[in-house]
């Protein structure tokens, strides 16, 4: 760890002096300036993490090789009450990883036609059916109390997660 | 939902009849069906609702719909499009507006580092579907069904434009009447 630190610096440090010598006394910060956006992306590794189609690609991507996880109308224009789904959405997703302990698949998908809210959600299959029943049954109960609306869980189960490529 | 669904049905042939494009065949098979539930239950009797208020008259009924994902439109297009002419409703123009780009941009770390940010977007799709000439019956019903047919993450606004006539008090004009109006200070 401490070499390869060492080893970024002194690259970050020949890159710098090229173009500003004042920058290179910025040694020890050797991360945002140089590296491109981190966010929502599986690092390239050794070849042994396993990686959902998902997970690999990026959120540029959105719109031409993955598609939304979350489908609402209020990002449009001419829309509002942006915050209140996002904020819905992230409870949603932190219950469903909750509820399921172990059992997600993949992201779940969180979909909005007019007043019905439907979760969609692939499993692994680690339960019994029963036991999932039960559980879907729990959570459709429990979300429609708390935000005064029909929720409807669409599940899949799978009997292991799908694995898109190494990384 | 049945006594709905039966009112749909009712008003449907309602509007086939007000649009002079009755079907003989599915006239018959509506006529079948009603009487089957003549003899089931004795509510066919409200399913069809005449009243003796004329009907609204749209000139134009344009619906538009935006979203994120033009592939969704292009399906939703192709429904509400086949949807109006099996219902035997005037289709004016179906046609693609342009879309309305939304752009942010923010800094990308979270401290300092004022010169890299990161742009994002939101884009969004429109679609024009304009029916011309439609009853307020047919309207309702078209509109209902494509309603309750909308995909998630799809908005749909509608602009009725209806035919009303000239009010009373604006039939004439002031100077025909022969009055004389008296010159104001």
């Amino acid at each position: 760890m401490a070499t390869s630190l060492v080893r970024q610096t002194k690259l970050l440090s020949i890159v710098t002096s090229q173009f500003n010598s004042a920058a290179c006394f910025r040694n020890i910060h050797c991360t945002a300036a140089c590296l491109k956006n981190r966010a929502a992306r599986i690092r390239v590794g050794k070849g042994d993490k396993s990686v959902t189609y998902e997970q690999a690609y990026h959120p540029h991507d959105i719109g031409h090789r993955k598609g939304w996880l979350s489908q609402h109308t209020s990002n449009l224009q001419g829309e509002d009450e942006a915050a209140e789904r996002v904020v819905e959405d992230v409870f949603i997703r932190r219950f469903m990883y909750g509820t399921f302990h172990n059992c997600l698949a993949d992201e779940v998908v969180i979909k909005r036609r007019g007043n019905l809210l439907v979760i969609c959600a692939m499993m692994i299959q680690k339960l019994l059916p029963s036991k999932f029943y039960f559980l879907i049954g729990y959570s459709e109960e429990l979300l429609s109390h708390f935000y005064k609306c029909p929720v409807k869980i669409e599940m899949q189960t799978v009997e292991e997660k799908v694995v898109y490529k190494y990384l | 939902m049945a006594a709905s669904m039966t009112s749909v049905w009712g008003v449907r042939v309602l509007s086939k009849i007000i649009h002079g494009h009755l079907l003989p065949a599915a006239a018959v098979r509506h006529q079948t069906v009603r009487s089957r539930f003549l003899h089931t239950a004795p509510v066919s009797s409200s399913a069809v609702s005449v009243s003796e208020e004329p009907d609204v008259l749209y000139q134009r009924l344009s619906v538009r719909v935006k979203g994120h994902d033009k592939a969704v439109l292009d399906s939703y297009e192709f429904f509400a499009t086949l949807a109006a002419q099996e219902l035997g409703l005037n289709l004016q123009k179906a046609f693609e507006a342009p879309k309305h780009i939304d752009k942010l941009t923010l800094l990308k770390s979270v401290h300092i580092f004022k010169k890299h940010r990161v742009q994002y977007e939101m884009r969004t799709h429109y679609r024009c579907i304009q029916l011309s000439r439609v009853t307020g019956s047919s309207a309702r019903v078209y509109l209902e069904y494509i309603e309750r047919n909308l995909p998630e993450g799809v908005a749909m606004e509608v602009t009725k434009t209806a035919v009303e006539k000239i009010p009373e008090h604006i039939q004439k004009p002031l100077w025909d009447d022969g009055k004389q109006e008296t010159p104001s200070q």
